[in-house]
């Protein structure tokens, strides 16, 4: 039997319904092809079929893929960093609001991705930057009617469980007012997410920065200083990079379909030598922040290795060749190790510490 | 009559049928060019002239005039040809349509001049036609055709390339002419419809797509009855959009046997240790290939539905001409209706 097509212009009104998966019971629409993306003549051509013909994963990969867990290391290591250096500076006044706070963060980490997960599937980013991550939505796993109400109710029980802890520590009102303006402020800046806006940009780095362990150290008490801020620039900066080094693995596709960021602006050759000075810049950081709050030893070894570990991904960035061939994924796979080598370094470094302290 | 015989008349009726196209306007091809008149019947003669005559299948039920429909005939075929004698160039390629390549027999210098002339003269000829908008159409084209070559040019070497990046590749290098070809006599008779030039891209776009694969099978001797080389595009490093779907999911160790194959049996034995075991692992492969080229030609046909409904009068006539197109240019046979 021929495959069931559907195309939609973005003024049917049947359109929006289609994208959410709010049609009938019994089939999906999952869409194969966009058109003139952003645009008023944006259109979309659906594959209709029945659900029972969708290859369900099993229920853990399906959770795994919907909240993204390779993600998480972005919220855990900032709250491991923020533990240790608390512990050691006998700082951990309020462990019950930390736990609390811990776990809210979590889920709203998992709302959020998969609102964002949503949001992209509507917005089209996602159906033109196809890459290798299993997309639940896309793949038609899920409506994506369904992800937004699992990522509210997420969202919701977050919000909910960390009112205590504001009654507890009064000042983590002050951050979470900051973060959620922040958050607000760039949900009117963005155009199609907050990967594609300067100043979208510069609210994510906020948020998964500095107000991140803000709010950690906060909600045990301790209050903000230099060192944790310090800390959030440092890792908020390596997620941005994080984030530049994807867009630069989409520049074709969002350069064709007219998606506006900093690599398809930049161009392929000139985005090349700003992901190479970026990183450069991230090591200067790492040295400024050792500098200030490490030992000698970890300033110098930890610099050491870190550069040596880096200098694969330089050489990969400067060696692409082609905005179309494998090079790109090789360049994100890359990026990625390397930061998951900087957040070694930076755990055993913390390990270090609290071994010192111990003895 | 033999079959020689047979054969030479239907070359000389091609080579006519070409030709028809060399000469739009008195100023084409002069006769003080040295060897651009040579150059020019050598490159054409080995031609099939499919898309000139996908040109005629669209224009005939538009009504469109004679003369217009040699324009765009002439365009599509010296755009076409020109990209070839660069390409040729740029691949150092010695054989085109079983003849030595123009570089070759010639000069580089004369190639890419012949292939820069005839690029000239289609503007030449399509602005005197005096339609802005098929001159601006015509220049994106040429311009999609171009970067596809850049490319895809980059990606030689690439054994990592996926069948997706290949085909945005594909769509521009080669769908881009497909699309003109559907597009053009529309633009030409001043139809501008919107809905309509979509519908005709993205078919365009897929008859594009279902050739390129259709050739990239030849490279592997599959539906290869005009007996093209075996393995050309894996000998000269690049893995086409069959080589990047056979080799989805393999080992390290299968991938270098693939792209170290020199013969099909050596093909199959990327997927196991037993040729026999190979080539019927390779054969569903290959199934597979087809039955996801089928959802292809199934798009196809959704978005001909789509255009039925906003044809009207005489231009419904394109829907019978339109819908055998995938079974000639995929599968390679006469349609079956």
């Amino acid at each position: 039997m021929p495959t069931q097509y559907l195309t939609l212009k973005k003024n049917d009104p049947d359109f929006l319904n289609q994208l959410w998966g709010r049609t009938e019971t019994d089939k999906r629409a999952i869409p194969v092809k966009t058109y003139n993306l952003g645009t008023e003549e944006e259109s979309v051509t659906f594959e209709v079929k029945p659900i029972s013909d969708i290859q369900k994963p099993s229920l853990m990969k399906l959770i795994v893929a919907l909240v993204k867990l390779k993600s998480f290391i972005l919220i855990l290591f900032p709250l491991f960093f923020v533990l240790v250096k608390n512990s050691v500076d006998n700082r951990f006044f309020d462990p019950l609001s930390m736990t609390i706070v811990s776990i809210a963060t979590i889920l709203l980490f998992a709302g959020l991705n998969i609102r964002n997960d949503v949001y992209d599937h509507i917005s089209g980013f996602d159906r033109v930057n196809l890459d290798s991550t299993p997309k639940p939505i896309r793949l038609g796993w899920i409506s994506a009617h369904k992800a937004s109400r699992i990522s509210l109710i997420l969202i919701f029980i977050s919000a909910f469980i960390t009112i205590p802890v504001m009654i507890l520590q009064l000042e983590l009102i002050r951050v979470i007012s900051v973060a959620l303006i922040l958050f607000i402020l760039g949900r009117f800046a963005k155009h199609n997410s907050y990967k594609d806006r300067y100043f979208a940009g510069f609210i994510l780095f906020m948020l998964i920065g500095p107000a991140l362990v803000s709010g950690y150290q906060v909600a045990l008490g301790a209050g903000v200083d230099t060192e944790v801020l310090g800390f959030g620039v440092l890792w908020g900066y390596a997620v941005m990079f994080l984030i530049q080094v994807n867009n630069f693995s989409h520049i074709m596709t969002s350069s064709q379909s007219g998606i506006k960021n900093m690599m398809t602006k930049l161009g392929f050759d000139l985005s090349q030598k700003f992901l190479i000075v970026c990183w450069l810049g991230f090591i200067g950081l790492w040295v400024v922040f050792h500098y200030n709050y490490a030992s000698t030893y970890w300033s110098v070894f930890g610099t050491i290795l870190l550069i040596f570990w880096s200098l694969p991904l330089f050489m990969k960035i400067a060696n692409i060749k082609s905005p179309m061939g494998s090079g790109l994924q090789v360049v994100r796979k890359e990026a990625y190790k390397t930061f998951i080598m900087m957040v070694f370094l930076f755990f055993m470094e913390n390990l270090w510490v609290i071994w010192a302290d111990l003895i | 009559m033999s079959e020689s015989a047979l054969t030479q008349a239907l070359e000389l009726t091609k080579l006519a049928l070409l030709m028809n196209y060399k000469i739009y306007s008195p100023q084409d091809f002069p006769a003080y060019l040295p060897k651009l008149n040579a150059l020019f019947d050598d490159l054409f003669s080995g031609g099939k002239g499919f898309r000139s005559k996908l040109i005629g299948l669209v224009s005939e039920p538009l009504t469109l005039a004679h003369s217009t429909q040699t324009l765009l005939g002439q365009t599509i075929e010296f755009i076409h040809n020109a990209s070839l004698l660069h390409d040729d160039l740029v691949d150092r390629s010695h054989l085109r349509r079983g003849k030595k390549t123009a570089w070759l027999k010639y000069t580089p210098e004369y190639a890419v001049l012949a292939g820069d002339y005839l690029l000239a003269r289609v503007m030449v000829n399509l602005s005197t036609f005096g339609n802005i908008k098929l001159v601006q159409y015509t220049s994106e084209m040429i311009s999609d055709l171009l970067a596809g070559e850049w490319l895809q040019d980059s990606v030689v070497g690439d054994y990592f390339v996926t069948l997706e990046q290949l085909d945005r590749i594909h769509n521009l290098k080669t769908a881009s002419l497909f699309k003109w070809c559907l597009r053009s006599p529309f633009i030409a008779s001043e139809k501008y419809d919107k809905e309509l030039h979509f519908i005709l891209n993205e078919m365009g776009s897929i008859l594009g797509l279902l050739f390129q694969r259709s050739d990239d099978l030849l490279d592997y001797d599959i539906r290869n009855d005009e007996g093209k080389a075996v393995l050309g595009d894996l000998k000269s490093g690049y893995l086409n959009s069959v080589g990047a779907f056979l080799s989805k999911g393999m080992s390290k160790a299968q991938l270098d046997n693939l792209i170290k194959a020199t013969t099909l049996a050596e093909v199959h034995l990327a997927f196991a240790d037993n040729a026999d075991a190979g080539k019927k692992i390779f054969t569903q492969k290959i199934a597979e290939f087809d039955e996801m080229n089928i959802k292809l030609i199934d798009l196809y046909n959704h978005h001909l539905e789509n255009l039925d409904k906003i044809l009207v009068g005489n231009e419904k006539a394109l829907i019978k001409n339109l819908k055998p197109l995938t079974e000639i240019l995929y599968w390679r046979r006469k349609p079956s209706s």
